[in-house]
């Protein structure tokens, strides 16, 4: 089949789809000619495009060949489930902790970006031999500073730069290696040719995304895919895996974590993804302690080693003993541990002044001093103008060049955002040279390049059909780590894909912060595929026993809490659909039974407080039940527990199935679009509220079903669930207290209330049938050892698995364990016994208040034995 | 001159702090005019581990941790140390004539003091600076007849107040104000030495005090002291540094005076502050800093008695300040 020649609307519109003048053509493979002014060479050249509109390269060609469909519906249908599978997945480049400021999901388009395998090839050396380069640039101005000596290097670019870090000065990392990890961006020119427009190596982000991008495009193109020969992933991350453990002293059982700024940083969900996906231990600083110039990982079982930091946290931050002190982000003592060659850091500390723009033009004449070689894959020509004849020459060409900061960022030297010349007036032109010559070591003058333009997916809206549209990407490549090569030199290897950015409009600029997307990247190879999996090379028994037990202290915190607002969630939920039932049902004039409700609803705060009691104002009572459903202000209901029940559950994304999160994350959005939708309607009325209320709480029970079911029952488990079944305890205790002070248990609709609050109604009505007796409700609600929500059971439950829990001193174990009464000792006749003239059921109601305390107490001592570490501020202090 | 300091430092803290690490510099240099004769730190509680090394810049750098809950951290700084004064050699090399040199042209050979012609946390690149020391610039001067000139500016425009402002002030502010302590003065020279091209240091260090006449010494009235280094291009190899003090209006090679005790130099106060630290507990903490410098020699020489006189006092009675909460920083023990 040709398919260039049948007809097909996908076809048609990427015919219609060409890149802008002077950019290179993805789909074609050339620059598009440009416009003539002549008239008559425009006929000629209108005739000439048309004909080249029709060739797509090789690669293309293929692609559409095997795309399974013809039809651009389809593709739209592609596009859509694609973004549907990014939301559920919970990609995103922001903010988690931030539930009110713009939710960003990650954006990704649904075709890839192609490389043919002669171009890859040329980029893979090009990347490995700026790798060496890079490296001997590290290890020399870390070492002898030859190259500064010598005038190879500008001092304003090391020593000026903020990124220089003089603690490292002569420090040589352990293994011999500072740089395990970099990224490059690429440009594709209008000639074809692949350049160089910067390098990052603090801390470069895209190797979590890219993966992301890769399971979702692939799936959409699986045919296209193994027909092209895409080359896989997973080869690079193992061989970066194994050289970073092959560079620590405890070689393979090297213990190695991925250490993050937490779930306030904008890419903290790659790196929980990757820290998953590469079975490292997901860390932040506040987690690790140095101790004799040693690093370890606090847990619940104590301090255990780590040999590796794959980190996330940029320099600065690392160390708030020498480096800055107000992070919160680092470890203190760090850099003597590193210094020491104890613990291994990629990228060791002190390369951020790689990432300057400037230092481009200065390594050409490096990788000839220094590898006695040309590089092959140049960079885009680079000004420093700290070089006065540089300064000089950069003046000449502002117009069609980009003003670029020598020190992006720096708070202590001039900072701005990029521009290019020819976006500016001559008046404009004239400031920028004089604030050049002012401050000529802060700018640096970079040739511009068209980038090139690739085909993207525009999905219309309904009803209309998407087109293809060509949009202007920067490819970002990554290197690693990959042990050392024949001659015994480091060696990397670069990964065959990449995370390409794609510029937002037709603009020039690709960058996530600007509202561009992202794509695959399809690097082809002519020779066989790998197909490793990262299926983990064989662990010693002891390095196995330690990574099951490893449950950071931090992580059982969150773990914690995500059991206590999962129970919050589910109780504040039975409550306000029971309530909302009650206020409509037949019982709603009973006095005790709205007493008891509006005390429940007063204590769990689903109303404000201020708000008429349902004895006083039923409607303005259930109205502003409804009213604060969602409400983040004020009323801690359904929607304030769901949404902690997210933010804490992304804070231990790592340790939750794929199902789990993403109900979890579907359930706080669908919540709260509802209540939206309902209040943006005015419509407060219970019926709504309640049909919303049924649906999250199928949801909630998938949720609690992934967490009994889904889980691996480790301490963390252990931990969530002591988190649950004291919440339990304290909310169900109190609900049967508050129904004997109100007399509401002694009404039918109170009866009924408080066995739907228990969840007990078809067991009790199973054993009693219509019976009204006290002495039935307790047996059940009380001292059934098979009913999970009757007392006896959750106080059971909670002593067995504080008792399991993990080993703590020895006395502390067993007291918090016998803080919680023992089921054993209650007795149904005891505590049903009414004395003549008194309240009912005193002893029972004493030990309500029992356990409703040793909830408290309880919690108090597992935040004490276990959080105190991760809790603990640290600060600095000075004289 | 026979100098002997004794540097205690002395934290309190609320409730008690549960680990902590630190870093002190607070040993004297050894160079051509300072003798370290001897040198004691004394550290309570004691240290789990505590290490010496010798930072990037040639200083003495102490490290240790405390992993006992403690509500007082005390530590003593005793050394001896004798000066000399050495008369200056002669330098002509006109400022412009340096600054050009130090630029930076490919393939010309470097020189380790650049390094201290750039920006630096504390000494940030603004047109301020500048702006404030072109007038001291006078084409083709000295680069020491500049500095000299930037130095007597600072101490004649400036008024010296010790609450005027923390540690943490920037140099900025204290150009604005006119106003501050012996080291918002060293880090406005600094930037102003620095934004005309020529490397100048940090220098942390003690000055000798003396009484008011008919007044007895008082025994931790004294302070830290910080002043400027600056780069004489054509001085012999290894001796290029002249100190220049603008709280006190003194200048000398080496050091300002034989009164002058160097600690520790850099690119300005972060890099050399004389005792800092990261705490875990502690909300609230008290800190009390006493140094007493004296002189122990006898030698006290008419030029020493003479420069003294117009001094500037310490920040006076050892002070005592209390911060409380959150992250507090680098209060001054400094003048």
């Amino acid at each position: 089949m040709d398919p260039v020649s049948t007809p097909n609307d996908v076809l048609t519109s990427a015919r219609a789809s060409t890149a802008a003048a002077a950019h290179y053509d993805e789909l074609r493979g050339h620059p598009p000619k440009k416009a003539s002014s002549h008239a008559a060479a425009d006929v000629v050249d209108a005739m000439d495009s048309i004909a080249a509109s029709a060739r797509f390269t090789g690669a293309w060609s293929q692609f559409f060949e095997n795309m399974e469909t013809q039809s651009s519906t389809e593709l739209d249908a592609r596009a859509a489930s694609l973004e549907r599978q990014i939301r559920d997945n919970g990609v995103t480049y922001n903010v988690y902790a931030d539930a009110e400021g713009p939710q960003r999901p990650w954006s990704l388009d649904l075709f890839p970006l192609v490389v043919d395998a002669p171009s890859w090839q040329h980029i893979e050396a090009g990347v490995q031999q700026r790798m060496r380069l890079l490296e001997a640039v590290m290890a020399d101005v870390y070492g002898p500073r030859t190259y500064l000596a010598q005038g190879l290097l500008p001092p304003a670019l090391v020593h000026g730069h903020p990124g220089y870090l003089r603690p490292m000065a002569g420090v040589r990392p352990v293994g011999g290696r500072h740089l395990h990890v970099a990224a490059f961006d690429l440009a594709h020119g209008p000639d074809g040719n692949w350049w160089v427009v910067g390098q990052r190596s603090q801390a470069p982000s895209g190797l979590g995304y890219l993966l992301e991008n890769r399971l979702a495009v692939s799936r959409q193109f699986p045919q296209a895919f193994q027909a092209l020969k895409v080359q896989r992933l997973a080869g690079t991350y193992r061989a970066l895996m194994d050289s970073l453990k092959a560079h620590c002293p405890a070689g393979a059982d090297a213990h190695i974590a991925l250490l993050t700024p937490g779930p306030y940083n904008e890419t903290y969900f790659e790196h929980a993804y990757l820290a998953r996906y590469l079975g490292l231990s997901l860390v932040e600083g506040s987690d690790l302690i140095v101790r004799d110039e040693r690093l370890f990982l606090r847990t619940l079982r104590g301090l255990v080693p780590v040999h590796g930091l794959l980190k996330r946290v940029d320099d600065q931050y690392l160390d708030p003993l020498e480096l800055r002190p107000d992070s919160t982000l680092g470890v203190p003592g760090l850099l003597q541990a590193i210094r020491a060659g104890n613990v291994l850091v990629a990228n060791a500390p002190g390369s951020a002044f790689l990432e300057s723009p400037a230092l481009l033009g200065f390594l050409p004449a490096l990788a000839r001093h220094a590898l006695g070689e040309e590089l092959s894959l140049p960079a885009l020509s680079t000004w420093w103008c700290g070089e006065r004849s540089a300064m000089e020459d950069a003046l000449s060409r502002l117009r069609e060049h980009t003003i670029k900061p020598t020190y992006p960022g720096s708070s202590i030297h001039t900072s701005f955002e990029s521009v290019i010349g020819n976006t500016l007036g001559q008046t404009a032109l004239d400031a920028w040279a004089g604030r050049i010559m002012r401050q000529s070591e802060d700018h640096t003058v970079q040739a511009y390049m068209p980038l090139s333009q690739m085909p993207t997916w525009h999905s219309a809206g309904p009803g209309q059909r998407g087109a293809m549209v060509a949009r202007s990407a920067l490819l970002r490549v990554f290197a690693v780590s990959d042990g050392l090569d024949a001659a015994g030199r480091p060696h990397w290897r670069v990964l065959p894909g990449g995370l390409a950015r794609v510029a937002g409009t037709t603009a020039d600029i690709a960058s996530m912060q600007r509202g561009g997307s992202s794509a695959d990247v399809w690097v082809l190879t002519a020779g066989e595929v790998d197909t490793t999996t990262l299926l983990p090379t064989a662990l010693t028994p002891a390095v196995l026993a330690q990574r099951k037990r490893l449950v950071t202290s931090r992580a059982a915190e969150n773990l914690y809490w995500l059991g206590r607002y999962t129970e919050r969630s589910e109780n504040t939920l039975r409550l306000a659909r029971l309530t909302l039932e009650c206020l409509g049902g037949e019982n709603q004039n009973s006095v005790p039974l709205l007493q008891w409700l509006s005390q429940q609803a007063v204590a769990n705060t689903l109303v404000l407080p201020g708000t008429p009691s349902a004895v006083q104002a039923r409607r303005v009572f259930e109205r502003a039940l409804i009213a604060s459903l969602a409400s983040a202000e004020g009323a801690t209901s359904v929607g304030f527990n769901v949404r902690a029940l997210k933010m804490t559950a992304a804070t231990v994304r790592e340790r939750l199935s794929q199902e789990h999160w993403n109900t979890i994350v579907r359930t706080e959005e669908e919540l709260f679009a509802h209540c939206t939708h309902l209040a943006a309607q005015n419509d407060y009325s219970p019926a709504q509220a309640l049909r919303v209320l049924g649906e999250v709480s199928d949801q909630l029970a998938a949720i609690t079903g992934a967490q009994t079911d889904r889980m691996t029952r480790d301490d963390g488990w252990r931990l969530l669930s002591i988190g649950r079944h004291v919440e339990r305890l304290y909310f169900l205790a109190s609900a049967l207290a508050r129904s004997f002070e109100t007399g509401a248990v002694n009404t039918d609709g109170g009866f009924e209330a408080l066995l739907t609050l228990f969840d007990s109604t078809i067991t009790f009505h199973a054993q009693y049938q219509q019976s009204r007796d006290i002495a039935a409700l307790t047996d059940l609600l009380v001292l059934d050892r098979d009913n999970p929500r009757s007392l006896a059971w959750v106080a059971h439950t909670l002593r067995g698995r504080l008792a399991k829990l993990a080993q703590s001193p020895a006395g502390e174990l067993s007291t918090m364990s016998l803080q919680v009464p023992n089921p054993d000792t209650w007795d149904l006749a005891h505590l049903c016994d009414t004395p003549e003239g008194e309240p009912s059921a005193p002893a029972l109601r004493e030990l309500l208040e029992d356990l409703s305390d040793c909830a408290f107490d309880v919690s108090e001592g597992i935040s004490t034995t276990y959080f105190t570490h991760s809790g603990q501020t640290k600060h600095s202090v000075g004289t | 001159m026979l100098l002997q300091v004794t540097h205690n430092t002395r934290y309190d803290y609320q409730p008690s702090v549960e680990t902590a690490q630190h870093v002190a510099y607070l040993q004297p240099l050894q160079h051509a005019s300072q003798n370290l004769l001897s040198h004691s730190l004394t550290i309570s509680p004691q240290p789990a581990q505590q290490r010496s090394t010798v930072d990037v810049y040639g200083n003495a750098r102490v490290f240790f941790s405390l992993q006992v809950p403690h509500t007082v951290l005390e530590v003593k700084a005793q050394s001896l140390v004798s000066t000399a004064a050495h008369a200056l050699p002669e330098s002509t090399e006109a400022w412009e004539q340096l600054r050009d040199r130090l630029r930076y042209q490919a393939h010309t050979p470097f020189e380790a003091a650049s390094e201290f012609v750039f920006a630096s946390p504390f000494v940030p690149r603004r047109q301020e600076f500048s702006g404030y020391a072109r007038p001291s610039f006078v084409a083709g001067a000295s680069v020491l007849a500049v500095a000299v000139d930037l130095m007597e500016r600072i101490h004649t425009d400036f008024i010296y107040e010790s609450e005027s402002t923390q540690v943490s002030t920037p140099a900025l502010q204290a150009l604005e104000q006119r106003k501050g302590v012996c080291q918002d003065f060293a880090h406005i020279m600094l930037a102003g030495l620095r934004s005309m091209g020529l490397p100048a240091r940090y220098v942390s260090g003690y000055l000798l005090t003396q009484p008011a006449p008919g007044e007895v010494k008082l025994v931790g009235s004294d302070a830290s002291h910080a002043w400027v280094s600056v780069y004489v291009g054509d001085l012999p190899e290894g001796q290029r540094w002249v100190d220049l003090d603008p709280t006190n209006n003194r200048w000398g090679w080496n050091a300002p005076g034989v009164d002058y005790v160097t600690v520790a130099t850099g690119r300005d106060f972060g890099d050399v502050s004389p005792l800092r630290g990261v705490i875990h507990g502690g909300a609230s903490h008290t800190l009390t800093v006493g140094v007493t410098v004296e002189n122990i020699g006898g030698d006290n020489t008419d030029s020493v008695a003479l420069a003294s006189a117009s001094q500037t006092q310490g920040q006076g009675q050892g002070q005592s300040q209390s911060m409380a909460g959150g992250m507090s920083q680098s209060q001054g023990a400094i003048n």
